[in-house]
């Protein structure tokens, strides 16, 4: 009896790790060059930046809230790394100025929220709309061209045949997962989304726990700007349109709840990868983009349904 | 120094209401002194003030230790010494057991949260309580008095010289009030001082040294449990005598209106009860916390899958597969936990009263505000509601008034049947009194009612026959002419031991 | 309280940044459509004053047909008000409406929608103001009042640069195709000149199905690098320019595949120049929105147009004469 309990809990909980793995081997049969390196690398390029900002959107969501800025915050912080890439400075200054650029943004939000009692919804919905704006004002609406050949080449090389924005990734989920399962910081991050009123009165100072979740996603968002930009080779105002609805859809697909307090790291990297296999493996096929996401609208309410009723089933 | 702590001159003003008027409180070390007075007295205000949730209006001081006080967040409370057990606040329940009673002070080894150390002591914690839990496991898998027992144990292990605890046994049964008191006496021999706030007079005159009486935001007065009777403390909280705290109200029994048969749970928490009621009578179910008495009560009205059973509403059988199938035969389940099951905290009187009954207030098909406002206004006042008007908000009326609301929202049903499941949890003795009187009402008119409670003075009270339940079994029943408390006990415990 | 004065300092906060957004972007003389008042003032001194309202003005081809527009009023003389209808059929409606009611003489616009600006542009000729459209027509344009059309064909561009993919490849291969929304004119028209092209050469396979990529750089290049490593390709043909630097950012510099664009924007010539790119064709936007220009006055002066279809001719942009265009 209890046995079997278990295993419907454990199959919920990695339920989507079986998906994942289901819909590797299905590829693979289908059109074995799927599962070649050259093709793994790929997967792994396409899925860095947006696994950087799930991880971001993990955090915010993880303390209740919700981040639809990121996708704007790309666009502008890349714009920012553009300009300031081209030769003129050395590399370090784009991509600081980026992550601080992104790092305002989440700033604002965080205040919006937990100081201006803001729905989370609304308030980035705000900066999302203006800081779009802001890069195209900056940008004056063009692309903006001319990023120095080392710049160009963070996202273009390699470590031992690694790309270097799958390591960007991988140093980002390994900090990421360190502060969130290790650190009294990441234990408090849970305790706010799981229930605002008892981390208050447990004596949390929520305000600057929820701060600081929306700060982490948009330095993570400059960061993404800055890897954008040397990945496309351009800044371009209107890039990244809707990234944070691929965030958000990583991070419920890896199982965080969108009601705050749940969520595991390695969910949210399967969720990313699920993400872009899925994108990756219909390209291969040759498959139209039109049903791209009918495929990945199915996988998200697939994923929900099955979080849901997992834990109806507890209580 | 003879007070640990002293409250002088306090008061508190939210916009429209003065909810301290110049109160006092002065707390010994070592003793249990307990908070009394019916809801919006002002304790909870008191207490939140001390915490620093709210700030106390300009004027008036507070001495901790001799030294002035203030706490401008529950954390400087706390680094102060101060820690409080809140009443029906609800725990993270997505978190561990030793994730909850750590959280806000997580254990730390070289900066990083020390999980072992924090399970280790987490588990000889739950031990000491005598709760048999994994500190590993999830909240949402515990119960709700296992949750509270948590809660407890988080603010008992908090070092810390003053201990609020707001309604602590309200939702947990003989069994663990008596785990807890033998803590509370730990820490009074360690110079712990405790504010002890509930409506359960049996636990004031057993556990409290002193008892400070409120009533309407006004210090009424301090005297010592050994000096009071429960009749003075009555009068001193009411402002007048009530002589009687279970009123009894006769009425004729009929047929029988209400029947579950040999009913058992998909998930086996409730395996194989049968009962009945009939027309005018007031069944209690009684038992320890876990015996699967809000988990039988839910099973019959649709809420979880039964894996057997039988249901006849008037001698007939209904098939019940969701609470929409027994509504309609007349049947009104009250839930244990108004927060989360009874309430739409953030609607209004009116909305919360409409809920249910929402066809009765129809004209051509449409909803007639006009019409649900003189129902809600008739309910407001049959039941005794205070709230200023039928648009207050539910959420910032006090629990007693809530639960009146939760029972008023079925009411304008006209249900036959009507299970209720803890009604008078966390509310005053007031409160209590009016919900007992219209229980009475009820049968009068010919209504039958079954009520769960975990109080058996409570049960033994107001009911006509009891029925015990225990580890989700049928375990006994006792007819009003033979009850006794240790009777009722025996059975709550039968097949433990 | 605290609240009121927090709410109070946001708004302060977001009304100094619209002032300081209308300040900079002040160099074109855009006006927003609020701000139409102090044109009108300057209005009567008797020069003609025309609108010209953009679907958008966030890509550089856009950005092309604002200083078109601009260059040729400044050097005919005329007063001329840029407005952006952001993509929004709704938007570009009230905004012709309320040119029309603050008298300007003719009114340039790109329909958001084809058939949606139709009754909005025939009421305003009816009104009695001259109305072009540029860059693209509306549905059955002579119907709807309008005088005149300056446009590129984006059959005629399609048809341009598939031709060009061709004479490069020898006239067989296999080739991909990305495109822009399925849903727009722009993806549909340029498609159809594409296929016009391969009609003739039997040779050339699409080995996939076209990709839509939303006009896109980074999307356009995970495609292509999932691509890459499925396919054998001798061409990637791109609806755009900012797609075809993807697809030139997943194959590397020189990789030997011909990969084109279409528009002609400085991000493609910079592509073309470093190889990774093979060449574009040019749409010019400005020149567009000049003869558009060049052809209200005309109207207004009374005169008459030779045509009242302008097509500006494409460019086929590659490496030998990249340095012409930028």
């Amino acid at each position: 009896m209890k046995e079997t309990r278990r295993a419907k809990a454990l199959i919920s909980e990695y339920f989507i790790f079986v998906i994942f793995i289901a819909l590797v081997v299905v590829l693979t049969c289908l059109k074995p060059s799927f599962i070649q390196p050259s093709n793994l690398v790929n997967i792994l390029k396409q899925a860095s930046i947006n696994g950087i900002l799930a991880f971001g959107m993990m955090f915010v969501i993880i303390a209740g809230g919700f981040d639809m800025s990121v996708g704007s915050t790309v666009a502008f912080t890349g714009i920012l790394a553009a300009m300031l890439g081209q030769g003129q400075y050395p590399i370090i200054v784009p991509l600081v100025v980026a992550m601080l650029g992104g790092l305002a943004v989440g700033i604002i939000n965080g205040v919006g929220v937990s100081v201006g009692n803001l729905p989370p919804f609304i308030m980035t919905l705000g900066t999302m709309t203006a800081v779009r704006g802001l890069a195209l004002l900056i940008s004056d609406g063009k692309p903006i061209i001319g990023i120095s050949e080392p710049y160009k080449a963070v996202a273009a090389s390699s470590i031992f045949g690694i790309p270097m924005l799958a390591v960007f990734l991988v140093i980002i989920i390994l900090i990421c997962s360190f502060v969130l399962s290790k650190t009294v910081y990441g234990r408090r991050v849970y305790a706010c989304g799981g229930n605002l009123l008892a981390a208050q009165v447990s004596g949390i100072n929520t305000t600057r726990i929820r701060i600081s979740t929306f700060a982490i996603a948009g330095l993570l968002a400059g960061l993404c700007g800055f890897l954008m930009t040397s990945r496309v080779t351009i800044g371009q105002p209107t890039a990244a349109e809707s990234y944070e609805m691929d965030a958000i859809t990583a991070c419920v697909v890896g199982g965080v709840s969108m009601s705050g307090g749940v969520g595991k790291p390695w969910g949210v990297v399967v969720g990313c990868l699920l993400i872009t296999v899925i994108a990756n493996g219909l390209d291969i096929m040759g498959v139209s983009s039109h049903w791209q996401k009918i495929v990945k609208g199915l996988i998200i309410v697939l994923a929900v349904l099955i979080d849901v009723k997992g834990k109806s089933k507890k209580r | 120094m003879e007070y640990i702590l002293e409250m002088k001159d306090i008061s508190k003003t939210f916009p429209g209401v003065k909810a301290l008027d110049h109160v006092q409180l002065q707390v010994r070390p070592g003793e249990v002194h307990a908070l009394m007075g019916e809801n919006g007295a002002g304790k909870s205000t008191l207490m939140k003030i001390l915490m620093g949730i709210y700030s106390k209006d300009p004027g008036g001081e507070i001495l901790f230790d001799g030294k002035p006080y203030t706490a401008t967040s529950p954390k400087e409370a706390m680094d102060m010494g101060v820690a409080m057990i809140h009443q029906e606040l609800n725990p993270i329940l997505d978190m561990t057991v030793y994730e909850n009673i750590f959280v806000g002070r997580e254990l730390r080894r070289n900066g990083l949260v020390d999980k072992k150390a924090e399970i280790e002591q987490a588990q000889q914690l739950i031990e000491e309580c005598g709760l048999h839990v994994s500190p590993k496991e999830t909240l949402r898998n515990l119960t709700v008095a296992q949750c509270q027992l948590i809660e407890i144990i988080k603010a008992i292990s908090v070092n810390a010289k003053v201990i609020i605890m707001d309604e602590p046994t309200a939702a947990i049964t003989d069994r663990e009030v008596e785990l807890l008191f033998g803590h509370i006496r730990r820490l009074k021999e360690k110079g712990v001082a405790i504010i002890y706030i509930s409506h359960r007079m049996a636990e004031i005159f057993s556990i409290c040294d002193r008892v400070s009486v409120y009533r309407d935001g006004q210090y009424i007065g301090t005297g010592t449990t050994k000096e009071l009777d429960e009749g003075q403390l009555i009068k001193m909280m009411v402002g007048r005598e009530i002589t009687d705290v279970y009123p009894k109200l006769e009425a004729d029994i009929g047929e029988v209106v209400f029947e579950a048969k040999n009913i058992v749970r998909a998930d086996n928490k409730v395996k194989g009860v049968s009962l009945s009621v009939r027309r005018g009578e007031i069944l209690g179910i009684g038992g320890l916390v876990g015996a699967g008495r809000s988990e039988l009560v839910e099973g019959i009205f649709g809420m979880h899958a039964l894996s057997q059973g039988e249901i006849l509403v008037h001698g007939k059988p209904v098939k019940v597969s969701s609470p929409e199938d027994i509504i309609k035969e007349g049947v009104a389940l009250i839930t244990e936990d108004r927060k989360v099951t009874g309430l739409n905290l953030s609607g209004t009187v009116n909305d919360n009263i409409a809920m249910v009954a929402i066809k009765k207030l129809l004209t051509h098909g449409l909803y007639n505000k006009g019409k649900a406002r003189r129902a809600s206004e008739e309910y407001i006042e049959k039941l005794n509601i205070k709230t200023p008007s039928v648009d207050q908000i539910v959420g910032n009326l006090s629990g007693g008034n809530q639960q009146k609301i939760v029972i008023a929202k079925w009411l304008l049903n006209d249900p036959d049947i009507i299970i209720l499941d803890e009604p008078t949890r966390g509310i005053d003795v007031g409160a209590k009194r009016d919900i007992y009187l219209l229980l009475g009402n009820l049968v009068r008119q010919g209504k039958a009612v079954i009520m769960i409670s975990s109080e058996i003075p409570e049960l033994m009270g107001i009911c006509d026959r009891i029925m015990v339940m225990c580890e989700g079994n049928y375990s006994g029943e006792v007819s009003r002419e033979e009850f006794s408390q240790e009777r009722i006990m025996t059975l709550a415990s039968a097949i433990k031991v | 309280m605290k609240k009121k004065k927090f709410l109070a300092l946001l708004l302060t906060g977001a009304m100094a940044l619209a002032a300081l957004t209308g300040c900079s972007s002040g160099t074109e003389t855009t006006t927003d459509e609020g701000a139409g008042g102090e044109t009108a003032a300057e209005g009567g001194d008797g020069t003609y004053r025309i609108a010209l309202i953009q679907q958008h003005q966030t890509n550089a081809f856009q950005i092309g047909v604002t200083e078109g527009a601009q260059a040729k009023a400044d050097e005919l003389g005329v007063e001329l008000s840029i407005l952006s209808a952001d993509q929004d059929a709704a938007k570009q409606i009230s905004q012709i409406e309320q040119c029309v009611s603050e008298g300007y003489d003719a009114i340039l616009f790109e329909p958001v929608d084809p058939d949606g600006l139709r009754d909005a542009a025939k009421a305003a000729a009816d009104a009695g103001v001259i109305m072009i459209n540029i860059v693209s027509a509306c549905t059955d344009w002579e119907s709807a009042g309008i005088s005149a059309v300056s446009c590129g064909d984006n059959v005629k561009a399609g048809e341009n640069e598939m031709q060009h993919v061709a004479d490069l490849l020898g006239g067989e291969g296999n080739i991909a195709i990305l495109t822009g929304p399925s849903s727009t004119t722009d993806t549909t028209a340029r498609l159809e000149g594409y296929r016009n092209i391969l009609a003739n050469y039997p040779n050339m396979t699409e080995v996939v199905a076209p990709a839509d990529c939303e006009w896109d750089t980074a999307q356009a290049q995970a495609t292509v690098e999932s691509w890459l490593s499925a396919y054998d390709l001798d061409a990637i043909v791109c609806q755009n320019d900012g797609m075809a630097v993807g697809a030139g950012n997943a194959a590397g510099a020189n990789s030997g595949i011909v990969i084109t664009g279409l528009d002609g924007t400085p991000d493609g010539y910079e592509a073309i120049k470093d190889g990774r790119i093979t060449g574009t064709v040019a749409q010019d936007g400005g020149m567009m929105a000049s003869s558009g220009v060049e052809a209200a006055v005309t109207l207004l002066e009374g005169g008459t147009l030779e045509n009242n279809l302008i097509i500006a001719d494409s460019v086929w942009v590659d490496a030998s004469n990249v340095a012409d265009y930028e």
